[in-house]
């Protein structure tokens, strides 16, 4: 068999949610062996596509060959027995069970007796790893390992279970540089080892280091395949954004001058917080009508200064000072009340997917906003306003949002905080697994907010999104803050050296 | 209207059809069925039942469950006619009017009251509501049965028996012997039912607190993330469906006539079954009272169905078991049916 064969093709793929077009006639191609990249802003298509391909949407219009025959895929299980693997940004792994158990999950080694054979799962375990040169122990449980470590064994999971086609969804956005450099390595053994891998990411960077050519979506349509060594990220995002948005890309990449008014009210005061040995003698303050950017690489602990300052872990020691006064003991319905909001990073956690937008709209401030008896009218009409507001690519006020893409979703997840006003807006890594446009329509509108004279906690791991949008950075490294940026010029690689 | 929202639709109303298809069905298989005695034989069957499975879909629709709502009824029950014994003999003087509210004030915020030990439990010491309220079940039948020491009490409240066997007629209409006479009769209980009714329907539908127990039950952790106080909201609906055990109790002794301590067979099931008969999530955040109040006519319909039908006796319970499980089948395809794109 040719090494550059095609294994995989897609003849005009659609699909609709509810009346949203996510796929228009998809064409795509993979060969064998190859790396794949997948781009495209939110809602462009990319989650569905693979979807499609992994058996997850059974009803589709279009046809899919493999090796030359037209297969449909029914159900997940149907696309794993063709050989098509997914492996998700959520990791689908069972924490408390060891190494050895996660790789082998559903089909461990057994005796006639049906009695698990511990020491060959061990074992082969073991060897199963080494194929793709990782020396872990089998016997850990899966949770005490890093997230990087525990992805690779996500990925080692699907590779046991016979998947030729393995589909990463944003495979590096939780990983610091050096796990990258790893999944990397893996990536090159899997192709080395005749597998083909779908590359599904927003780091444009990762795409190209690591793929042989990239299918860009947008607005559910396949606008181009490209060779990777052929084409620049500039590019990438051209092609991603359509014509007129050329222009976001770059401002990404320039340093950034700062800009703060130390002259301000001080709306937030963090004094000596901590918590455990993640956080240490935490101090800062966050002005009014300010953006105080917070940033740090995953588990530093600036995600978790958020989730303190709102009530859903406490600090050990210190206090926090909200306009002079010391909260106390903080809880989400103490906070809310004194006007701290908090987005949280997972969207399917802090939305209520199954419930119509304005449902997710109203639900912070419905005391605010409606009186007894609710009129549901009322409240559409306030979320309509936010839609328009807030630009939300959805059909109506009354769709569910489940069936608006992630972008969307997390502007409904911003929607609910702007119904009221408020003093602190805690974004905790509000913008993770958006595309450039939608970020900044979401910045656009916290920007709107500090001109409110609200302050503004944002905390991320995008070095280009705390660059971009904050007039004053702190950087959090191993649980203290490790630097203070204000009033200065820096770039992403100063940012990143701190952490 | 396209074909999907018609699909739509029906999805919602799977129940009703279920239940109109029953109606149908027992109506043209028995002429006994077909008459008015009979519909309020079943409205009154299925009264006490109705105001149990107002708090019960308070319960569901937060994902919670509460299994001591039939024990907490009987208890109930038990209690008010004791009391009213009792201050029969402590106070003989004691006015009518006092003797017969007393007992009822003092139950109905002690069964409120248990339910507010179910709420702590499960919201604020994180007990399953699964276990907390089986507890309470044991523990409030166990009661019940030390205040009668398995002697039924026959002598309760006036009001009890009124409100239990009454009924007030729609239509006056003078007899040829020249005394007047009421068509269409309605039992007291069926309008406290339906006052039960549609309080919670308005709290659910048209209060905050309503839409907060929509979104507890649909996601917890985002209510908690909106500011929402999800444990409050919890044991508040526990406390309902305690309030609404203790007032079913006091009705039902009036039903029987007599307070037993022994619970009622079949009581909390059906309870359950019909609000989920109807359409409400056993998991939360789908649902409400216009489902529970379909769920209650479909389950009172077969329920009375069959015993109006030609049916060997001895499997007629099993025939009422099917017909449930195709009505549920028949509810969960449609709902599918609905949610698929």
């Amino acid at each position: 068999m040719t090494t550059n064969g095609t294994l995989l093709e897609l003849r005009g793929i659609s699909k609709s949610f509810g009346g949203v077009k996510a796929l228009d006639r998809v064409d795509f191609e993979l060969r064998r062996g190859e790396v794949h990249g997948l781009v495209g802003e939110n809602g462009a298509g990319k989650s569905t596509l693979m979807k499609v391909l992994a058996g997850v949407h059974p009803r589709y219009e279009g046809a899919m060959f493999l090796r030359g025959q037209p297969v449909r895929l029914a159900s997940p299980r149907s696309g794993k027995l063709h050989g098509i693997g997914m492996i998700y940004q959520e990791l689908s792994s069972i924490g408390p069970l060891t190494v050895a158990e996660n790789l082998f999950l559903g089909d461990q080694p057994r005796t006639r007796f049906g009695m698990i054979k511990w020491n060959e799962m061990f074992r082969r375990g073991k060897a199963h790893l080494k194929t793709l040169d990782m020396t872990i122990d089998v016997r850990t449980p899966l949770e005490q390992l890093p997230l990087g470590l525990q992805q690779l064994i996500e990925i080692a999971r699907v590779v046991y279970s016979g998947a030729e086609i393995l589909i990463m969804d944003e495979p590096t956005s939780a990983l610091s540089p050096p796990e990258v450099q790893r999944l990397f390595d893996i990536v090159r053994t899997l192709k080395r080892q005749g597998k083909s891998i779908i590359f599904i990411s927003h780091f444009l960077d990762d795409v190209l280091a690591i793929c042989d050519r990239v299918t860009v979506l947008r607005n559910g349509r396949n606008v181009a395949t490209l060779d990777a060594s052929e084409v620049s990220k500039h590019d990438l995002v051209g092609h991603m954004l359509g014509a007129g948005g050329v222009g976001l890309g770059e401002g990404y990449e320039q340093a950034m001058a700062l800009r703060s008014n130390a002259a301000a009210r001080p709306v937030l005061e963090v004094v000596n917080a901590g918590r455990g040995h993640r956080l240490i003698d935490i101090s800062f303050v966050v002005h009014e009508a300010e953006i105080l950017g917070l940033y740090g690489v995953m588990g530093s602990g600036h995600s978790l200064i958020g989730e303190c300052l709102y009530g859903l872990r406490r600090f050990d020691t210190g206090t926090a000072i909200l306009d002079g006064e010391p909260l106390g003991r903080i809880r989400p319905t103490t906070a809310k009340a004194q006007g701290i909001a908090y987005v949280a990073p997972d969207r399917t956690v802090s939305l209520f997917v199954g419930c119509e937008v304005f449902k997710n709209v109203t639900v912070a401030f419905l005391k605010q906003l409606v009186s007894f008896p609710l009129r549901t009218r009322r409240e559409i009409a306030l979320a309509d306003r936010m839609v328009e507001r807030l630009k939300i690519r959805t059909p109506s006020s009354r769709t569910l949002v489940q069936n608006l893409s992630g972008g969307n979703q997390q502007k409904v997840a911003l929607a609910r905080w702007l119904a009221h006003p408020i003093r602190l807006l805690i974004l905790n890594e509000p913008t993770r697994g958006m595309d450039v446009g939608a970020k900044q329509e979401v910045m656009d509108i916290v920007k709107q907010l500090k001109q409110q004279n609200v302050a503004v906690l944002l905390i991320s791991s995008e070095p280009e999104t705390v660059l971009a949008n904050s007039d004053r950075i702190l950087v959090v490294s191993k649980g203290k803050i490790a630097a203070e940026f204000a009033n200065t010029t820096v770039g992403k690689d100063e940012l990143m050296r701190c952490a | 209207m396209n074909v999907r929202a018609v699909l739509r639709r029906l999805g919602d109303l799977a129940p009703v059809l279920t239940c109109l298809a029953l109606i149908v069905f027992f109506a043209s298989a028995s002429p006994t069925f077909r008459t008015w005695d009979n519909v309020v034989n079943i409205l009154q069957q299925n009264s006490v039942l109705a105001i149990m499975a107002v708090g019960v879909t308070f319960v569901l629709l937060c994902a919670e469950i509460d299994l001591s709502i039939a024990a907490v009824a009987t208890f109930s029950g038990v209690l008010t006619a004791f009391l009213y014994v009792q201050v029969g003999t402590w106070f003989p003087g004691m006015p009518p009017v006092l003797r017969e509210t007393l007992p009822m004030l003092a139950v109905i915020p002690a069964t409120t009251a248990l339910g507010l030990v179910n709420g702590f439990g499960t919201a604020w010491l994180g007990l399953p509501s699964f276990m907390i309220t089986l507890a309470m079940w044991l523990i409030t039948q166990g009661l019940a049965l030390s205040i009668t020491k398995g002697t039924p009490i026959f002598e309760i409240p006036v009001v009890s028996e009124s409100l239990g066997t009454g009924t007030i007629g729609l239509i006056a209409t003078m007899r040829p012997d020249g005394k007047e006479t009421f068509l269409l009769r309605i039992p007291h209980i069926f309008l406290v039912a339906v006052v039960v009714l549609a309080v919670g329907f308005v709290v659910l539908r048209y209060t905050r607190f309503g839409r907060a127990v929509y979104m507890v039950g649909g996601n917890s952790e985002a209510a908690r993330l909106a500011g929402i106080n999800v444990k409050a909201v919890r044991a508040a609906c526990l406390t309902i469906c305690g309030f609404t055990a203790g007032l079913a109790g006091i009705l039902l002794i009036g039903r029987t006539s007599s307070a037993q301590a022994e619970v009622p067979k079949d009581m909390l099931i059906d309870c359950i079954s019909a609000v989920v008969l109807g359409g409400t999530s056993l998991f939360g955040g789908k649902g409400g009272v216009a489902n529970t109040v379909v769920g209650l006519l479909t389950l009172g319909v077969l329920h009375n169905g069959l015993n109006h039908v030609k049916i060997n006796m001895y499997i007629k319970e099993s025939v009422g078991g099917i017909i449930l499980l195709a009505a549920l089948l028949l509810n969960v395809t449609m709902a599918k049916m609905k949610s698929a794109e």
